[in-house]
């Protein structure tokens, strides 16, 4: 039961593994940029050799960046359940829809072909895939470098008048923001639960009870929200800040021959597996 | 976003970006329901109410927000997909503003209901319309999980906005609004 109130602890948003890899200390730009090259590429991707080559790719990311993989394994554990009734759904439903390939079995609405079981497969490894290159990336770059990287990227769209720095101020304070509301709403849970309020006791098919249990939580979370962010623009109005004004930066970036490498590696990578005709 | 984005509406942005966030890591936005979605949610009442409080453009941000953390978070290999789990997400906010700046005039809290309703339903149609067409869902299936998530999923929208934008817009005039300036800039 307390253990449910324990917020703060399951927040691990901006969990980073400090190994000091080559990984790690990639340009985050080209980093990002690479990283999104590879997941575009695996969302196209619909061949069995080709999710293969992207998943023995993922494996390898592992042990360059030195992050044991069971960080990554930890990721898909609680999604097995929701995988398996969804490949049995598209097992024994999506036969029709997929066009091609040869039928295996057909009863009614149900029908089997090697098209849906191509579907089945392959949604299930692009899952594992995307899983495994996203912790990757975060669990070997810092938030502040990802937003930093995330500005520096978003650049030149500052040319068509789209306001880049705002946008990366947006996150920042997203993010910092998460772990105080996590705070605010351990405290409200805890105000309420003191005066006789229980959450998650309900049964799981009491769903209209176990919605109106979250009403006192969410809605003062909103609220207090709104309050913070009051204080906030007080205090950054009366600091004088000035969206839009040109700025100096803290860090800088400077690319070097294994950040080029890195990127050049994703593309090649992304052409192979998109390559494999099977 | 006729003047640019002003520090009320970065900061706005910012904060309901962070309740997103904080929705999706700790489970507490979602509603189990038995379904083939697994959950609904409610994590895009926080685009809603942005969209509503300070525009479509900042509905649009935090709309953004909730779709990049959904992919990242996701357990269902459907939000795994970037085009279902992120663009979908971005027009939550742009909706529910035009909803509400529609009814404005004809009732303030017809509006705010409305466009939490509409906020929700933008959401449950354009991410299983996206589902169907990239092939996770046949189109029985998505039909059903629209009913059976959607429909609580509006219901709840409409009650959240509705507390917080009625409530925070009836004090907003008398001093909850701490900057005077905000306008200015």
């Amino acid at each position: 039961m307390s253990a449910e109130f324990e917020l703060t602890r399951n927040i691990t948003i901006g969990q980073y593994l400090p190994t000091a890899s080559v990984v790690h200390r990639l340009d985050p730009r080209f980093k990002l940029g690479a990283f999104a090259i590879l997941i575009v590429a695996i969302a196209i991707c619909n061949t069995y050799v080709g999710n293969l080559f992207a998943l023995a790719v993922c494996l390898w990311l592992f042990q360059v960046s030195k992050i044991p993989l069971h960080y990554g394994i930890s990721g898909i554990k609680p999604a097995i359940p929701f995988i398996i009734i969804l490949a049995i759904m598209q097992l024994l439903f999506y036969g029709e829809i997929a066009n091609g390939g040869t039928v295996y079995f057909q009863y009614g609405i149900i029908s089997i072909s090697s098209e849906s079981i191509r579907l089945v497969i392959v949604s299930a490894m692009r899952f594992v895939e995307v899983i495994f290159l996203s912790s990757v990336l975060t669990l070997s770059t810092s938030t502040t470098e990802l937003t930093h990287g995330m500005e520096r990227l978003l650049g030149p769209l500052e040319k068509v008048k789209f306001p880049v720095h705002a946008f990366a101020l947006i996150i920042t304070i997203a993010i910092r923001f998460v772990p105080t509301f996590a705070m605010e709403m351990e405290k409200m849970m805890k105000a309420q639960a003191s005066r006789g309020a229980d959450f998650g006791t309900g049964e799981w098919w009491r769903i209209v009870q176990r919605t109106k249990d979250m009403f006192p939580i969410i809605i003062p979370l909103f609220n207090v929200a709104l309050s913070r962010a009051e204080d906030l623009i007080l205090a950054m109005e009366a600091r004088c800040y000035m969206p839009g004004a040109s700025r100096t930066r803290y860090t800088q970036y400077k690319a070097k021959g294994i950040d080029y490498a890195a990127l050049v590696a994703s593309v090649v990578i992304s052409v192979v597996m998109l390559g494999i005709p099977w | 976003m006729e003047k640019g984005l002003t520090v009320r509406k970065i900061v706005i942005a910012g904060v309901l970006g962070a309740i997103a966030i904080l929705l999706g890591v700790t489970r507490l936005g979602y509603i189990p329901v038995p379904t083939a979605a697994g959950n609904a949610t409610i994590m895009h009442i926080p685009a809603v109410i942005g969209g509503i409080m300070e525009g479509w453009g900042v509905g649009m941000i935090i709309g953004l927000i909730f779709g990049v953390s959904s992919f990242l978070n996701a357990t269902v290999p459907l939000f795994k997909d970037p085009l279902v789990a992120i663009l979908p997400r971005l027009f939550i906010g742009v909706t529910a503003y035009l909803t509400y700046v529609g009814l404005k005039n004809v009732n303030q809290y017809l509006a705010i209901g409305a466009a939490g309703f509409i906020g929700a339903l933008t959401n449950t149609v354009l991410v299983l319309g996206l589902a169907v067409i990239r092939g996770y869902m046949p189109f029985g299936v998505a039909a059903t999980v629209a009913v059976t998530n959607g429909l609580p999923e509006a219901v709840v929208s409409v009650i959240v906005t509705l507390a917080v934008v009625a409530a925070w817009k009836k004090l907003g005039s008398s001093g909850r609004q701490k900057s005077k300036i905000s306008g200015d800039f």
